[in-house]
Order: structure tokens, then sequence, then C-alpha cells
């Protein structure tokens, strides 16, 4: 078992986290990534004493990017934020917003999706969800009427011998299935059959943003147990979520040290990143058909932080006619649900101007990203519409008709 | 394994940066492989070339010390006509870019520091040319209530003393509209004045203590982006002249630069991964054939034609020093140190000579190319660029971007 410890002596003080850092560009609320994470930390050692600055980092990573020397300056924060809330009580908000696959599920056992997305539009309307501590205005995504598990039993997959593991994690199961099984489509079109393990649970990044540590390791040890699984089947892991990959693979071992993670997380792949090791060994299925469609591609920072660059916009340029142009304008601001809380919402859209201010200025009317919040916000802010890289490259497949 | 490129750059500072841009500008497919966001936010965002000869005294301009320097030194390797062609190159990179910086080989430039001393150098951004301080018949120090590293007091007594004028330097302060939540950087200060909002403050502040016509002297804050906007308006509206110290990091001044370089590079098609941290290097018949990432998932191997390495020296984690040897921890590059570790440095740290330690790095030839103890290319497709080189200490003679985009040129020219 090989173990990752974070030194945070490392930091030699540079101060190019603070540069990068967009939520202290947003708020002077915020200490800065290089004072909370390394420099507190020291303090931490010999005393704990409550910081309020700290409950501002949204962990969008983009810190640990621009670190020069490897520090993990988020999961520091992160680590830090778990031992502040330790013993506390926890608001409901902070309750409702870190376990989103429990508040999923209850929806979908009783009263329902449809009623809990319709309890929702009330809840806005009456501002009960203000009053909890929930801005009404942010992007709250609806239950989908079906989870993608379900819709997954429906599908009649053709069978290979190649076959990967899905990690669907919370918002594709949940809210946003078809997403889910455009990727199914696509692996299918490139030989490979799609197995879900329903063993899986919420990867835990909801939990870690809001200092439910614990809950995330029991997440950890299940998610770990079950990928391992698989793994020594010789069958891959697929996520279509840049979070759930980051958690999985990289911040399991920054913040829990479990037997397995290191070896899980060399067989744990990004789907774009997957395709592109594809293509790169001349087996992708190249038979796109043509488009005259013009996208936007938004980058988002847990993909940015996986350190592979960025392959949806190399698979993406294969569909013949397809034009995408990176929009390179930084982060969106949600960063998971920080942006849904009615105290960082403001923060939110203000990290996100940049972004949307380019968007409207291009006036295409779809814009791509690998995550799902991100898109929320993208199309919260930038009035448009948005689509996961498999939707994009399915639906090419569909104009081949093959 | 990664499909095949032309030239991989491993590291994102100004020498990597400017050897991507200099092979796109050539026709070559460059992937720029990044791990952390380099120095450029930490230095100066200014090219020094050469401010000081081997005795310690300034030069009169740094084209005069150019064809002094000793044979190991990098600009001795990349030759005079070279130097002047990476230094053309810049400028029309920096021009394209509407972001010009001001300054010739032929003429030195002093321009003040945040604790009031002159430093030499060559070229500067419009927001620092310092020609205006010669001309003025009165100078006031500007600094901002709140803004550590940066007393206006300090700089003017020291700067008295220095330029010796008629008129005694006087200071000001503007007072910003926040100060909670945490210390005010040069960061803060220049955002506030990204802002049309901010700057008709500082305008307001300001207008009832300058006259115009004197020159203005402030820390490095007009504004984050790589352009003139907010010089041009302030000065326009004070009808003075404004010129930026040097000052302590975050550097704005260097952040302007590095923004203009990475939309340039990827302007011009440059790919640029980051968090990529290359790890090895695999070498088969003297030459590189593939180089490999480690990040806490797995490794990924990309491949080129080609390689440069820029990822600096002990700082930028480009050398590491081990109890009686330096290495290059990629390709495992000769370098050259004194054999016994007790002759690295000279005790007196602010000695007048320049330091072992800050010369240790790889030999290489004209073309950059590495060399080993007997002067042989130890890899034939590797060139190597910016504070990975031996021979020159730029803390001691003013040549640190300097050297970075005259290597970085000519390590991209020679593929």
């Amino acid at each position: 078992m090989s173990k990752h410890l974070i030194n945070p002596d490392l930091c030699t003080a540079c101060t190019t986290c603070v540069v990068s850092c967009p939520v202290t560009e947003a708020t002077r609320k915020f200490r800065g990534p290089k004072a909370t994470g390394p420099a507190l930390e020291r303090m931490r050692l010999s005393q704990q004493d409550r910081d309020t600055s700290l409950e501002y980092c949204s962990n969008c990573k983009n810190c640990d990017i621009s670190c020069p020397s490897g520090v993990p300056i988020s999961t520091l924060n992160m680590l830090a934020r778990a031992k502040q809330h330790k013993n506390t009580r926890r608001s409901i908000r902070d309750q409702i917003l870190s376990h989103g696959e429990k508040m999923a599920k209850l929806s979908n056992v009783f009263p329902g999706a449809k009623l809990a997305n319709i309890g929702m539009t009330f809840s806005k309307k009456l501002g009960l969800l203000d009053m909890v501590g929930i801005e009404g205005k942010a992007p709250l995504p609806p239950y989908a009427s079906q989870t993608f598990l379900k819709q997954f039993k429906t599908i009649k997959q053709v069978s290979y011998p190649d076959k990967v593991v899905f990690f669907p994690g919370c918002f594709i199961n949940y809210n946003d299935p078809q997403v889910g099984l455009d990727f199914v489509e696509v692996m299918q079109k490139n030989g490979y059959e799609v197995v879900v393990d329903e063993a899986f649970v919420c990867c835990g990044s909801p939990l870690v943003v809001g200092g439910f540590l614990d809950e995330a390791h029991d997440n950890a040890v299940k998610n770990c147990a079950n990928i391992k699984k698989w793994i020594e089947k010789g069958y891959p892991v697929i996520t279509c979520c840049t979070s759930c990959g980051l958690m999985l693979k990289q911040e399991y071992q920054e913040l829990f040290h479990l037997p397995g993670t290191a070896e899980n997380a060399r067989n744990i792949y990004d789907v774009m990143e997957f395709l592109q090791n594809l293509h790169d060994n001349n087996s992708l299925n190249t038979n796109f058909g043509s488009t005259a469609s013009i996208y936007l591609y938004h980058a988002p920072c847990h993909l940015r932080a996986q350190g592979f660059g960025l392959p949806a916009l190399d698979i993406l340029g294969l569909v013949p006619g397809l034009k995408v142009e990176n929009v390179d304008a930084g982060c969106c601001g949600i960063s998971g649900n920080y942006g849904f809380k009615a105290d960082k919402y403001a923060i939110s859209q203000k990290i996100g101007e940049r972004l949307f201010k380019k968007i409207k200025e291009s006036k295409v009317d779809t814009v791509i990203s690998d995550c799902g919040t991100c898109r929320l916000q993208i199309a919260h802010g930038g009035n448009v519409r948005t689509a996961h890289p498999v939707t994009v490259l399915k639906a090419a497949y569909a104009k081949a008709g093959n | 394994m990664m499909k095949k490129t032309d030239v991989i750059v491993i590291g994102s500072g100004f020498a990597g940066l400017i050897s991507a841009i200099t092979a796109a500008k050539n026709g070559k497919e460059v992937l720029l492989m990044s791990y952390g966001a380099g120095t450029l936010t930490i230095g100066g965002g200014i090219i020094d070339v050469l401010g000081y000869g081997d005795n310690g005294n300034p030069l009169a301009a740094p084209d005069a010390g150019l064809d002094l320097v000793d044979g190991a030194h990098p600009y001795k390797k990349v030759g005079s006509l070279a130097i002047a062609e990476a230094i053309a190159f810049f400028k029309q990179i920096a021009e394209e870019q509407g972001y010009p910086y001001v300054g010739t080989l032929n003429k030195m430039q002093w321009i003040p520091t945040a604790t009031g001393t002159l430093k030499p150098t060559c070229l500067v951004p419009a927001t620092m040319d310092p020609s205006s301080i010669a001309e003025a018949q009165d100078i006031m120090v500007v600094g901002f209530d709140y803004l550590k590293d940066f007393y206006p007091q300090l700089v003017a007594k020291n700067l008295d003393k220095i330029l010796n004028l008629p008129n005694k330097i006087s200071t000001a302060i503007v007072k910003l509209p926040f100060s909670e939540g945490r210390d005010v950087t040069n960061l803060d200060v220049a955002r506030w004045l990204d802002n049309e909002e901010g700057r008709k403050e500082f305008i307001k502040q300001l207008k009832r203590a300058v006259k115009p016509g004197i020159t203005i002297i402030l820390p490095p804050v007009l504004g984050t982006m790589p352009d003139y906007t907010v010089l041009e308006s302030l000065e326009k509206e004070l009808k003075c002249s404004f010129v930026e110290a040097a000052g302590m990091p975050p550097s704005i001044t260097g952040l302007r630069l590095q923004k203009m370089l990475i939309s340039y590079a990827k302007k011009i098609g440059v790919t640029i991964i980051e968090k990529a941290a290359i790890n090895r290097a695999i070498i088969e018949n003297g030459k590189c054939i593939a180089v490999e990432t480690k990040g806490l998932d797995r490794v990924r191997t990309y491949s080129a034609e080609s390689y440069i390495l820029a990822t600096g020296g002990f700082y930028g984690g480009g050398l590491i020093a081990e109890p009686g040897r330096v290495v290059e921890p990629i390709f495992n590059l000769p370098v050259e140190a004194p054999d016994q570790q007790e002759k690295w440095s000279n005790e007196v740290l602010f000695s007048n000579q320049k330091q072992p330690f800050a010369q240790i790095g790889i030999n290489v030839n004209s073309s950059m190319q590495p060399l080993n103890k007997e002067g042989e290319v130890v890899l034939k497709n590797v060139a190597v660029a910016g504070r990975n080189l031996s021979g020159y200490d730029y803390c001691f003679e003013k040549s640190g971007n300097g050297v970075a985009l005259a290597s970085a040129y000519c390590a991209a020219m020679s593929l």
C-alpha cells in the first residue's frame, strides 16, 4: 500500500496560488489559499482556532494546479475544515447540500421525483430554500423522472468481450441520466460493453466540501472495495463526471489512507481520456457524420487538475465540420455545490462573469463541458444550452448512420 | 502512448514559453508540459540582459558586456547576433499582443525598486519605463494605505539620495475602499484599478495633490491585464507620467507577461498540458524517445521528435542538490558543479563575487544541446534553456530573463 503524505513545508510562500485563486479575486472574505492552506496548517498543529475564512475555499483546485511545489493546498483546506466541523451541530443547508445522494434516494422512493421537483419549485417561490441558506436563484438541478441505473436496465447492449465499468456518480444518475445513456452508446460504437455496479455510492466530493469527512471516508471504503473487484477482473472503471474522477483517483489518496487506492487509480479513466487513448492506438471508431455545428468548450477545473490536458478538444475535433473553440475563461464559479449556498452565490456568479461574458459575445448556442455542475452554472449565467462531449459524439455517430 | 508530436517543451516559465512560441512560429507542433504556474508571477516581468560585469561594476549598456562574458556563459554559446534576434522576436510578440516593451540592447534602463534603489535592466513594459524620471522636474511617490511592501517615504528618501534632484521627492497615500478580511497586496490594488470605478476613485484622490507634468512612482498596480488601458486612462486624466517600481511577489508585471505569453502561445497553436509532472525520460541510442508524467493515478507517456528542457534551477526543481552532487532529475543530464561541496558557495552571501552554486547547471554547445565533461553531445534531440544552464549568476549580473529568452530562442531555432 502506498501512502500519500502531504507536507505543507514544501510551500515556499511564493504566492502563485494566490494569483490563480478565483475566490480570492471575487471576495476579500477569503484570506487566500496560501494563508488558509500551508501557512495556517503550521499553526493548527499547535492550536485549534475557528477560522471563518476557511469556509470560503471552494475546493476548485486552481491553487493545486498552480503550485510549483506540489502542495495540495485545497486538500489541506478541506482537512482543516472537517476538523473544524467535528462535533459541531451542522446546518440543515450543509446537511442537504452534502447529502445529495440521500436526498435523491428519498425523493425517488417517496413521494417521487416529479413531486420533489414541484416541491423544489414551490420552495424556491416561497423562499423556503433561502430560509435554510440555499440560494433560490441558484441553478439547482431538478431530478430526472427515472434514474440512470433504472434506464440502463432497459438498454439492450451488444455483448463484446471488452468491457468497461461505468461509475455514473450522483449527478448523472439522479439529475442528468442522458449523459450516462449517451456514454453507453458511444462505448457500444467502439466495441465495448458497459457494466454498472449498483453497489457504488456517492464518490464523496460533496461530503468532503461540507466537512463530513467521516462519511466521505465510509463512502471511499465502499467504492474502493468495489472498484478493486472490477479492476482485478481486468475491467477499467470510467467516469463522465470530472469531480467524481478526481475524487476516486486523486483525492482519496490525499485525504484517506486506504489500501488499494493507488492501484485502483491506475485503472480509472475519464471518458474523454479513454477515447483519446483509443484514438492514439488507432482503435477509435471515427465514423462520424458531418455537421456544421460551432461550439465553445469550457474546461472544468477538476479536469485540469488531473494532468492529462483537454482530450475532449482533440476528440471533438475529429468530427468532420464540427468547430470547437476553448473558451479559456477560467473557473465557472460553481465548484460543486459552492454556488448553491446563499452566502456564496454572489461570489460564484462573480467568478463566472468572465466566462459568461465570453459566451455571450461568441453568440454560440451550446457550450460543451465535461462537468455537470459547470454545465448548470454555464446555462444559468451564460444563458445557453450545454452538452457533455459524449452527447455530441453520440449525435455525430448517429449522423453517420452506422 | 500519446501520438507523436514535433516538440515537447518541459516547463512553462519564461524559457519554456519562449521555446514553445519560437518552435510553433517555425511551424512545429508543440506540446508544452507545465507543472505549477512557473515563476513568472514571482519575477519582475522585465527582461534583464546584463547589468553588471564580472568585476561587479555596472555596465553602460547591456550589449557593452555581452562580448566580455567568459566562454562558459550561455551568452557566449548563443552569440550576440542570436541574442539581438531573440530580443527583437520578443518585442515583436509583445507589440502584436498590444503590450509593447520598451528598451534596446544598447541602452541600460535604471528602474526604481520598492526600496528606493535603482536596478539595471534592458526591456520593461511601458508602465515601468523610467525615462520620465530623468526628465522630471518633480517626482511624487504614491503608495496605498494598508498596502504592505511599499512605503512611499522609504522609497522617496532613498531615491532622493541617489537622484539628487533640485526638488525634494514628495509622497502621497491613496486610501483604498477596502481593507477588511486579509492583507492588502499589489494584486488587490491592481484588480481595483482594473475597474473603472477604482480608477475614478484613484484619480479623484490624486487630482488635488498632483501637478500636471510630474512623474509618479508607484508600486506595480496598473492593472492585471497585458495592455495599457489603466496606464493610459490615468495619464490622460492626471496629465502626468507613471512609473511602476519593481516590487515583491505576487508580481503584477510578471502576471501580465505570463498572461501575454500564454495567450500568444495558445493563439499560435501550442497545446498546454497543466499539472503534468514529468518524472523521467526514456532514452534509446543517445536519443530521447519519450517522456513520462507521474500523477497520483498512472504514468502517461508523451513522445516527440525533439525535447526542450526548461525546468529551471534549484528553485524551480530543474536541478536538485544532493549530498556531494547536483542532479537534473528528468534526463539525468551531466551537471557541472565544483567537485567538493564546500566550494559550492562562498561564505559571504553579498560578496562582490559570483556565487558558485548560482552557476551550477548543464553545459551546452551553441545549439543548446547538453554536453558531458568531454564536451560531447549527450542526447541528440534534447536542448536546454533558461536556468537549467550552467555558467552564469543571474542575481549577481542581472541577466535572468535575458539568458532565458536568448537560450530558449536559440534552442528552438536549432531544432
